[in-house]
């Protein structure tokens, strides 16, 4: 019997069910924060420098911090190689995505006259990297102990083959299928980021949705347990 | 004895006089990190790391870190060597691995790296380039060797081509064939000897770094970032696995004797014997 047949889907997994997770925190030793998250295949290096003086005066902001995030994919990263400028304008977006879902998490009146910088760094892509991005730097910016309202969790859902499912791979992104990012946080279960750009049933939006914000709740779960067993980790050899 | 006029703190101390506060060290044989001053960081390689890349490997130099990923791609012959496929390294420094580093363009220390590891490849001939060829004047296999550093605490360059060298041994191409002016790749399953080779290396060099520091000429092996931005020099040793040089290197002010360079190369000749040891153990 084929997978589709009893429900799975090509990579084995059901509907709502995430890819592993593997992640870490503090895996940089010069930058003040780091995270290193995969989603599967997809793996993804996060790393914030700051609050610290801003490089350009013209920027400051005398009562808040700015935020300033900069996303890097390795020529290696993907099946076909392709060099990506820093100025491609898919990567500006996802980057420009990135900091408007943190903008009102970070408390960044804390910081005045300061800015944050956050680099991300795509080593691996196999689907759902923004949902990485996102998760990615959540991490790396509780590890930088920067002051945040909450978690930002990501997740992707998407229609595949007349199912919604989350955490769609890449042969499941690719294969003309309707995607949609939502990054939520998890505490009020309020949504900071929703993006979708194919076409999808209005009908069908619901369920999507219904099943992405599921996904954040379960990505919520791994991403506490991260940060908690790191703290409890600190801790311990603090006493020592 | 007269009391000090001001009292530091010694991480003030550090700061106002990082030279200074270093030489406090040096001239009892140790470094602020605890290390001697013939003394490399621990050094980790993993190989294989990503599986979008046909080769791969992680390399750990105390702080640095280095990703590097092979990519064999098919392209069109020069035309003044029909027969010979090419390489393309590439290092980069972005502003992730360290607050030195500022977006932009690649900086002049990324592609001065780049370019010496392109040389050191190139003149030693690591790999038969005619290996690559797999029509001659028609298509051959370029090789995009590109090495991202995602945490940078000085010495580059070891760190850098220990990576290619360690994803250039992991590499794996399909075997392409060749039909009335068509290229076929198989894809789909997993490589195996029978539809993939890999590449034949005819030598494996490996650098041992140091800096030069002060005019007493302090060697300190394996350069941090700190100790890189207070030495006047550095010298970096290429050794291939029977222990011939492919390189050598010696930039920055301070000039040194040729004991000196002497010692290098017996340090370096132990060092990269004790690399080799720690890329072949997995």
């Amino acid at each position: 019997m084929s997978h589709n047949q009893i429900g799975l889907r090509i990579d084995g997994r059901r509907p709502a069910e995430l890819r592993k997770i593997t992640s870490t925190t503090c895996v940089l030793s010069q930058a003040d924060g780091s995270a290193y998250l995969e989603h599967g295949n997809t793996k993804v290096l996060a790393a914030v420098y700051g609050p610290r003086e801003a490089r350009h005066r013209a920027l400051v902001l005398h009562d808040r911090a700015i935020l300033n995030v900069e996303l890097n994919v390795a020529p290696f990263s993907s099946g076909e190689r392709r060099r990506r400028s820093k100025n491609d304008k898919r990567l500006l977006e996802m980057a420009s995505f990135v900091k408007q879902t943190f903008e009102p998490v970070v408390i960044a009146t804390l910081y005045p006259r300061s800015q944050i910088d956050i680099y991300l760094q795509v080593i691996q892509h196999d689907g759902g990297t923004l949902q990485a991005c996102i998760n990615a730097t959540t991490l790396a910016l509780i590890d930088a102990g920067i002051a945040m309202t909450d978690y930002v969790c990501a997740c992707t859902a998407g229609w595949v083959e007349r199912e919604a499912a989350i955490d769609l791979n890449y042969i499941e992104e690719s294969s003309d299928t309707s995607e949609v990012t939502i990054a939520m946080l998890p505490k009020s279960s309020k949504i900071t980021l929703a993006q979708m750009e194919s076409r999808l049933h209005v009908d069908k939006l619901e369920e999507v949705f219904r099943l992405a914000g599921e996904g954040c709740k379960q990505m919520y779960e791994v991403m506490d347990k991260t940060i908690r067993d790191r703290a409890e980790d600190l801790a311990r050899k603090m006493t020592v | 004895m007269a009391t000090p006029a001001f009292s530091f703190t010694p991480s003030t101390f550090q700061k106002l006089h990082p030279a200074e506060f270093f030489r406090r060290f040096t001239t009892e044989g140790v470094r602020p990190d605890g290390r001697l001053l013939d003394a490399f960081r621990p050094t980790t390689v993993h190989h294989g790391v990503i599986s979008t890349a046909n080769g791969s490997a992680m390399v750990r130099i105390g702080g640095t870190t280095v990703v590097c990923g092979v990519k064999a791609e098919v392209a069109e012959p020069k035309l003044d060597a029909p027969d010979q496929g090419y390489l393309v390294p590439n290092v980069e420094l972005s502003p992730m691995c360290s607050s030195k580093f500022r977006p932009g363009p690649p900086s002049e220390q990324a592609q001065a790296v780049s370019e010496a590891i392109n040389r050191v490849l190139k003149e030693s001939k690591v790999l038969d380039l005619k290996d690559l060829c797999i029509e001659e004047g028609k298509a051959v296999w370029v090789l995009y060797v590109d090495a991202v550093c995602v945490a940078y605490d000085g010495n580059i360059f070891d760190a850098a081509l220990a990576a290619i060298m360690a994803a250039l041994k992991n590499v794996r191409i399909r075997k392409p064939t060749y039909q009335e002016g068509t290229i076929k790749v198989s894809g789909g399953s997993t490589a195996t000897d029978e539809n993939s080779f890999r590449l034949n290396l005819a030598r494996a060099p490996l650098s041992a770094t140091f800096a030069i520091f002060d005019t007493t000429l302090t060697i300190l092996a394996d350069p941090n970032v700190t100790e890189e931005t207070i030495s006047d020099g550095q010298i970096s040793i290429t050794l291939d696995e029977t222990g011939l040089l492919c390189g050598v290197t010696k930039i920055g002010a301070a000039s040194c004797s040729q004991s000196v360079m002497k010692d290098c190369v017996q340090s370096a000749k132990k060092r990269t014997l004790q690399l080799r040891g720690i890329m072949n153990q997995q």
